[in-house]
C-alpha cells in the first residue's frame, strides 16, 4: 500500500464513512441539512484527494484476495489506479459534490428526515460509483454496478409517494437488470474460461493472444448487454426518460457522472477485451449510432425540458458507445468526461428554471432570459457545448468521436452521428429559444436561484469553457479539416433551423412537422418502444402469470380439491361401515377368519 | 362298530341337535334349556375322550353354574320389561352362509392336515395328573386365573348393582 | 374317518352352529348362548387333541377355558342387565351408540 493506492482508497472511504454515519446514526440523518453538510464535507475532501490523484497522475494497484477456495482465491478486490479511473474519480466526486451542494437549496423545502435520507442515498451512490471506477476486476465492478443500480432506484423513487416516481424507479431498476443478467452471465462465462476476474491478468492474456476462448464473441456480447442497460442503449433506453421523475439534481447526477456513464466506463475499461471481437465492436458502433439518432429525434418533439435533456443524454451516450465500437474508446471516454460536465450544468440549470417556474413544460416558460440572466447564460454555455461549438469542451470530444468513427470506416454510423449532431443543435436551441426568449408566459415572477444553486452552475460553466480551451491548446484533436467544417456547419444548421422556427417564426413548426408527418408521429410516440414493452409485459408476462394462476387455481388446486373431496367422500362411505351393530362386526371377524383360512391353505 | 363308536355317534347327534335347537328356537328360555343339554352332551364327549374329571367340571360349572346364571338373567329382564323375552332371527340366510363357509374352511384344513389316526394308551389317573400339572407347570396361570375370576366377580357386581 | 378327525369335525360343526347363533340372534342373551357353543367346540378340540397326542396341556387349558367362560358369562350378563336398565331393551341392533 503506497500513496498512489491509499489516496484513491481514501476517496472511496470518505463517502463511505459518511454513508455509514448517516445510515446508522438516525438522529444525524433526521437532522436534514446537517446530514447534507456532513455528506458534502466528506465529498469535498474526497474531491480534493481525487484532484491530487489526477494531477499527480498516480498509477498503481492494490488488491486483496476474496472468496477463498481450494485452488486459491477466486476473486480479488481492491483499487486499480490508472488515468481512466483517475479522470472518473475527479468527475464523479466533482459532480457529486456540486449536486449535493445544489440540492441543499433545491430540496430546501423537504422535511429534514427525508432530506437526510436523500443525502444518505447520495453518499451511497457516490460510494458505489467510486467503487465501480476503482474496480480491479469484473466481480467487484459487478457488485458496485448493482449498487449503482440500487441507488438510482432509491433516488429516482425519492418521492416515493408519487405513483409516477415509484413506477419510474421500478422501471429503471428492472430495465437495467435486464442488461445486468447478460453482464453477470458474461463475466461468469469469462471466468470459467479463463479462471480470473482480474482486468490486469485478462488484458495481459489478451495482449499475448492467449485468450483464444470459444465463444468469446458471445461472452463479450453478454458483457456488453450490461452496458446496454446501464448506458441506456437502444433498445433498453426506455428507463432513462422516465427516470426524470426523480429530483432534478438526481437526474443531473445520474446523467452526468454516475449510472449511465458506468456502461461506457465499463466498455472503455474492457476495451482490450472488446478489441478481440471486432464483430461485437461493430455491433456496439451501430447500436450506439442508432441510439444517438433515435434519441435525438425523440428529443426534438419533447416539450418537457428534463426529458429533452434525458433524450439528449441517451443520444450522447450513443456517441460514446459508437466511439467505443469504432475502436476509439479514448474518444468516447473523453466525450464522457466533457459531457459529464456540461450535462450536469444543463440539468442543474434546468433544475433552477423548474424550481422557480414550477413546471417542466418549455411552452409554459418563455422570456426567462430577462428574469434569470445568469441561469440562462450558463444554460446557453451548456447548449453550445452540447451542440459542439468551439472552443467549448463538447466540440473537441465530439470531433474526436466523429473522426474515430470515420477512421474506423463505419460510414453508416458516421452518417447517423452527423445527422444527430444537426438534430442536437436543433433541439437544444429549440429549448433555449422557447424557454429563455420569446414572450414571457404570463403568471408567476421567475427569479434567479439562490447562490447555493448558482455557484455550482457557474463553476460547471467555467469548467466547460476551461476544459474546452485546455483541449484546444493541447491540440489533442487531430480531426481532418473537412470534418471540423462539417460539424460546425451542422451545428449552425441546427441552430439556424431552431432560430427560424421558434425565434423568428419564419417556418411554422406545425407545418414542418406535418412535412415529416410519419417521423413526427413515431417520435411523439417514442417509436412505440414503450408501448411494445408494455404490450410484451402485458401480453407475455401477465399472460404467463395468468396462465400460471389458472393452472394453480384449477389444475393444482383442482387436484387437491379432488383429493380432498375423495377423502371426504371416502371417509363418509367408510363411516357407514361403522354402523354400530355388534353382529355386523362379527360378520367382519368371520370374513377375516375366512381370509386367514384361505391364505393359510393357498399361499402359505 | 365298537361300543365307543356307537357312543360317539349318539353323543354327537345329541350335541348337534341340541346346539341347533339353541340357535333356532324362538323362545329364549327354551334356548337356555337346550344349551344345558348341549353342554351335558359336550361333557359326554369329554367322557368318551376319557376325561371324567373334565366331565364333572363341565357339569358343575357349565350346566350347573352358567345355565343358572343365564336363567336368572332372563327372568330378571323379563320381570323388568313385563313381557316375554322372545328372539327372532336377523338375516338367517346370511348367517347360515357365513357359518357354513367357516365350517367348510375348517374342514378343508382337517382334510389336508396330517392327523394321527390312533390314540395312544390313556393315562391311568388323569385327575391326579391334572392336579399335578395345575400346581406344577401351570401354577402361574392358575394364580392369574384366580385373579381374573376375582376381577370378573367384582366387575359383574359393579355392573349389576342397583343405582342409588 | 379316524377318531380324531371325527371329533374335530364335530367340534367344527358345533362352532359353526354357535357362529350362526351369534350372527343371527337378536337378543343379547341369545348371542351369549351362541358364544357358549363356540367355546364348547373349542373345548372339544382341545380335549380331543390332548387325548390323541397324549398331552395333558390341552385338558388343563380346557379347565382354564371353562373358568374363563364362567367369568365371561358373569360379566356379560351383568352388562346385559345394566344396559337393559338404561335402554329398556336387550336387542343388539338397537345398541348402536358406536355408529359412525
Amino acid at each position: 500500500m503506497t500513496l498512489p493506492t491509499v489516496l484513491p482508497l481514501l476517496v472511496w472511504v470518505l463517502p463511505f464513512a459518511a454513508f455509514v454515519l448517516l445510515a446508522v446514526v438516525a438522529p444525524l440523518r433526521r437532522a436534514g441539512p446537517r446530514a447534507g453538510l456532513l455528506s458534502i464535507g466528506a465529498m469535498g475532501v474526497a474531491f480534493m484527494a481525487a484532484l491530487v490523484v489526477w494531477v499527480e497522475d498516480f498509477r498503481g494497484e492494490a488488491t486483496w484476495s476474496w472468496i477463498p477456495s481450494d485452488g486459491g482465491p477466486i476473486a480479488t478486490v481492491g483499487v486499480l489506479v490508472d488515468p481512466v479511473s483517475n479522470a472518473m474519480l475527479v468527475l464523479v466526486t466533482l459532480v457529486s459534490l456540486l449536486v449535493q451542494v445544489y440540492s441543499l437549496a433545491y430540496l430546501g423545502d423537504e422535511p429534514p428526515a427525508s432530506l437526510g435520507r436523500y443525502y444518505t442515498y447520495q453518499s451511497l451512490f457516490a460510494v458505489s460509483m467510486l467503487g465501480l471506477v476503482l474496480s480491479p476486476g469484473f466481480l467487484q465492478m459487478f457488485v458496485f454496478w448493482e449498487l449503482v443500480g440500487l441507488c438510482s432506484y432509491l433516488l429516482i423513487g425519492y418521492w416515493y409517494e408519487r405513483p409516477a416516481a415509484a413506477r419510474a424507479a421500478v422501471k429503471a431498476f428492472w430495465i437495467t437488470k435486464l442488461g445486468d443478467v447478460g453482464f453477470v452471465i458474461g463475466i461468469v462465462l469469462l471466468w470459467s474460461a479463463t479462471g480470473t476476474f482480474d482486468f490486469g491478468e485478462l488484458f495481459a492474456k489478451a495482449q499475448e493472444h492467449a485468450l483464444a476462448i470459444d465463444r468469446l464473441g458471445t461472452i463479450m456480447f453478454l458483457i456488453y448487454l450490461g452496458a446496454v442497460g446501464k448506458s441506456a442503449q437502444f433498445p433498453l433506453h426506455v428507463w432513462l426518460p422516465d427516470a426524470m421523475e426523480g429530483p432534478t439534481p438526481v437526474s443531473a447526477l445520474i446523467h452526468a457522472a454516475t449510472m449511465v456513464t458506468a456502461g461506457v466506463f465499463m466498455v472503455t475499461r474492457a476495451e482490450p477485451l472488446f478489441a478481440l471481437v471486432p464483430e461485437v465492436l461493430t455491433l456496439i458502433g451501430w447500436v450506439g449510432a442508432f441510439t444517438a439518432l433515435l434519441a435525438a429525434t425523440m428529443a426534438c418533439v419533447e416539450s418537457d425540458i428534463k426529458r429533452v435533456l434525458a433524450y439528449s443524454t441517451v443520444s450522447q451516450l450513443g456517441y460514446m458507445m459508437a466511439a467505443a465500437g469504432a475502436g476509439a474508446a479514448d474518444a468516447g471516454f473523453l466525450h464522457l468526461l466533457t459531457h459529464g460536465l456540461f450535462k450536469a450544468l444543463l440539468f442543474l440549470a434546468a433544475g433552477a428554471v423548474i424550481h422557480t417556474v414550477g413546471t417542466n413544460d418549455i411552452f409554459r416558460m418563455g422570456g426567462l432570459f430577462r428574469a434569470m440572466p445568469q441561469t440562462a447564460l450558463v444554460f446557453i454555455v451548456g447548449t453550445l457545448a452540447l451542440a459542439g461549438v468551439p472552443p467549448l469542451a463538447g466540440f473537441f470530444s465530439k470531433e474526436a468521436v466523429l473522426s474515430g468513427v470515420w477512421e474506423a470506416q463505419l460510414t453508416g454510423p458516421f452518417l447517423m452521428l452527423a445527422l444527430t449532431a444537426l438534430l442536437t443543435a436543433f433541439y437544444m436551441f429549440r429549448v433555449v429559444f422557447v424557454a429563455f426568449f420569446g414572450r414571457a408566459f404570463g403568471a408567476g415572477h421567475p427569479h434567479e436561484a439562490p447562490w447555493l444553486m448558482r455557484g455550482p452552475l457557474w463553476l460547471l460553466a467555467a469548467l466547460t469553457v476551461a476544459v474546452g480551451i485546455r483541449l484546444a491548446m493541447g491540440g489533442e484533436h487531430e480531426a481532418p479539416a473537412w470534418l471540423v467544417s462539417l460539424s460546425l456547419a451542422l451545428a449552425f444548421a441546427g441552430f439556424a433551423l431552431a432560430w427560424a422556427m421558434y425565434q423568428r417564426g419564419v417556418v411554422d413548426p406545425a407545418t414542418f412537422a406535418s412535412a415529416l408527418a410519419p417521423l413526427d408521429f413515431l417520435a411523439r410516440r417514442r417509436y412505440g418502444i414503450d408501448a411494445l414493452y408494455g404490450g410484451l409485459y402485458r401480453g407475455l408476462v401477465l399472460g404467463f402469470a395468468r396462465l400460471i394462476g389458472w393452472i394453480d387455481r384449477y389444475l393444482v388446486d383442482g387436484v387437491l380439491n379432488v383429493l380432498s373431496a375423495l377423502t371426504l367422500r371416502g371417509g363418509d362411505g367408510l363411516r357407514r361401515i361403522q354402523n354400530g351393530r355388534p353382529q355386523d362386526y362379527v360378520y367382519g371377524v368371520a370374513f377375516g377368519v375366512l381370509l386367514l383360512i384361505v391364505w393359510a391353505q393357498l399361499w402359505r | 362298530m365298537t361300543l365307543e363308536t356307537v357312543g360317539f355317534w349318539v353323543v354327537a347327534a345329541l350335541l348337534l341337535v341340541s346346539s341347533l335347537a339353541v340357535v333356532l328356537t324362538p323362545n329364549l328360555f327354551h334356548a337356555v334349556l337346550y344349551l344345558a343339554a348341549a353342554l351335558v352332551a359336550t361333557g359326554a364327549v369329554f367322557l368318551l375322550l376319557e376325561q371324567p374329571f373334565l366331565f364333572a367340571v363341565q357339569l358343575l360349572l357349565y350346566a350347573g353354574g352358567v345355565v343358572t346364571i343365564v336363567v336368572f338373567a332372563i327372568m330378571l329382564t323379563e320381570r323388568l320389561v313385563g313381557e316375554r323375552v322372545g328372539q327372532a332371527s336377523r338375516h338367517p340366510l346370511n348367517g347360515a352362509i357365513v357359518a357354513a363357509a367357516v365350517f367348510a374352511g375348517i374342514v378343508g384344513f382337517l382334510i389336508q392336515a396330517p392327523i394321527r389316526a390312533t390314540a395312544p394308551a390313556p393315562v391311568v389317573d388323569t385327575t391326579a395328573s391334572i392336579g399335578r400339572a395345575l400346581v406344577g407347570p401351570f401354577a402361574v396361570t392358575l394364580e392369574l386365573l384366580g385373579v381374573l375370576l376375582v376381577a370378573a366377580l367384582l366387575g359383574a357386581l359393579y355392573f349389576a348393582r342397583s343405582e342409588e | 374317518m379316524s377318531g380324531l378327525q371325527a371329533y374335530l369335525v364335530l367340534a367344527a360343526l358345533v362352532f359353526a352352529i354357535g357362529l350362526f347363533g351369534v350372527l343371527t340372534r337378536r337378543n343379547a342373551v341369545g348371542i351369549l348362548l351362541g358364544i357358549e357353543l363356540m367355546l364348547n367346540a373349542v373345548n372339544i378340540n382341545l380335549v380331543a387333541f390332548a387325548r390323541f397326542n397324549g398331552d395333558l396341556g390341552g385338558v388343563v387349558f380346557t379347565l382354564f377355558t371353562i373358568s374363563i367362560t364362567v367369568a365371561e358369562v358373569a360379566v356379560g350378563l351383568a352388562i346385559v342387565i345394566a344396559i337393559f336398565r338404561v335402554r329398556r331393551t336387550v336387542e343388539a341392533d338397537r345398541l348402536d351408540l358406536l355408529r359412525g
